[in-house]
């Protein structure tokens, strides 16, 4: 009891003593940070206008941000009264032990399979990447959603990034009725995909029968286009061979099913064979 | 012939693919009918036809065409050209359409 009330008596002697130096230190750590925040803010606004790519951007922002850290939380311990000597030598040898320890162990470093401002799909996400920190990622989804992914989940989900190829094949799927024209569907179908001038002469736009389904004709067409202009062209290619199919008089099909009614005193009648009813 | 230059001939001959698509309209300036083009000729042009003709379209919708005269800045003839300045067949439709037609003195 004693020697807990000996402990509370020197620290409350402690603070008499050290309470305003440890304040102010305290105090230039919290202004310190704000104001880095802000010189963050105004030196991305900056850099904006020099039109840098979003990368540049932060990386140049986020190196200064910590060179400000390490000078403000310096300047802290400084005004606890710690040696700056000291400080400078822990500063110095703790960022040479960080850039030894990035140079030889970075091909294991696990990094992120994209960068800022790829559009990317990451499980069920589909959206641009406007940032990356050590614990998440910020991707911007086109429906004007901001999602914050956990890198645990970027690195243990499959991840489709869109800017690894510069092109991507559209599939225009189309089904026609079995009395229809089909090489006159695949003609029509295949001149839609060339006239565009989005869609890449090579490899060149294909049309195939891709299947005799129960309800009609499959016809696949195939073409290849910049990553970039994929979604308006698909949609453009869609349009294009409805309307198109329309004017030529070739009926798009859709999912039915013949049902042939019968009275008991009737025989159905059925043209396959096999498909007799004894009766 | 081999299929390179089989392909090359079909590529040639069957069928043209447009660089990029403008819309052409023309207007009274000054009491002057001028042809202009939106984008601009020297700005890049759209690469979708379907866009330039929806952009027609709205262009001669926006006009708000009276019948009997032509209203001051009154978009007339208003179509899609190709990046040769040929007129182009309305997609949906497979023929050369004109919105707001008139006929002016040239």
């Amino acid at each position: 009891m004693e020697s807990t009330f000996v402990k509370y008596k020197e620290m409350g002697e402690l603070i008499a003593s050290q309470g305003g130096t440890f304040i102010i230190a305290l105090i230039i750590l919290v202004v310190g940070l704000i104001v880095i925040k802000q010189v963050s803010k105004l030196l991305r606004l900056l850099l904006e206008r020099f039109a840098l790519k979003p990368q540049t951007i932060s990386t140049v922002t986020n190196i200064i941000c910590i060179i400000l850290l390490v000078i403000v939380v310096a300047t802290a311990l400084e005004h606890l009264g710690m040696n700056t000597l000291v400080i400078d030598r822990v500063i110095f040898l703790v960022s040479l032990a960080a850039i030894g320890i990035i140079a030889i162990f970075r091909p294991l470093i696990p990094t992120l399979p994209f960068k800022v401002g790829n559009t990317v799909k990451v499980g069920d996400l589909l959206g641009k990447i406007e940032g990356t920190t050590i614990l998440n990622t910020r991707m911007r989804t086109f429906d004007g959603k901001t999602v914050f992914i956990p890198n645990t989940k970027v690195l243990n989900d499959f991840v489709i990034n869109y800017h690894f190829t510069e092109t991507r094949r559209i599939k225009v799927d189309v089904g026609i009725g079995y009395d229809q024209d089909i090489l006159k569907a695949k003609q029509i179908l295949e001149a839609i995909m060339i006239e565009d001038p989005r869609v890449k002469v090579k490899p060149r736009p294909v049309v195939y029968v891709l299947k005799l389904a129960n309800s009609c004709v499959q016809l696949g067409g195939r073409c290849w286009v910049d990553n970039l202009k994929y979604w308006t062209t698909r949609c453009d290619l869609i349009e294009k061979t409805k309307l198109r199919f329309d004017l030529e008089g070739i009926t798009i099909a859709f999912p039915q099913l013949d049902v042939h009614h019968y009275h008991g005193d009737t025989s159905p009648e059925f043209a396959g064979e096999g498909n007799h009813m004894s009766g | 012939m081999k299929v390179n230059e089989a392909l090359k001939v079909i590529d040639e001959g069957w069928l043209r693919k447009p660089k990029g698509f403008r819309v052409h309209f023309q207007r009274q300036v000054d009491f002057e009918w001028v042809t202009e083009y939106a984008p601009g000729e020297k700005e890049k042009a759209l690469d979708s036809d379907v866009v330039a003709w929806r952009l027609a379209w709205k262009l001669s919708e926006a006009a708000k065409p009276d019948k009997t005269e032509i209203k001051e800045d009154e978009l007339v003839n208003i179509y899609v050209v190709d990046d040769l300045g040929n007129s182009i067949k309305y997609y949906a439709s497979n023929q050369f359409e004109v919105f707001n037609r008139r006929e002016i003195e040239s």
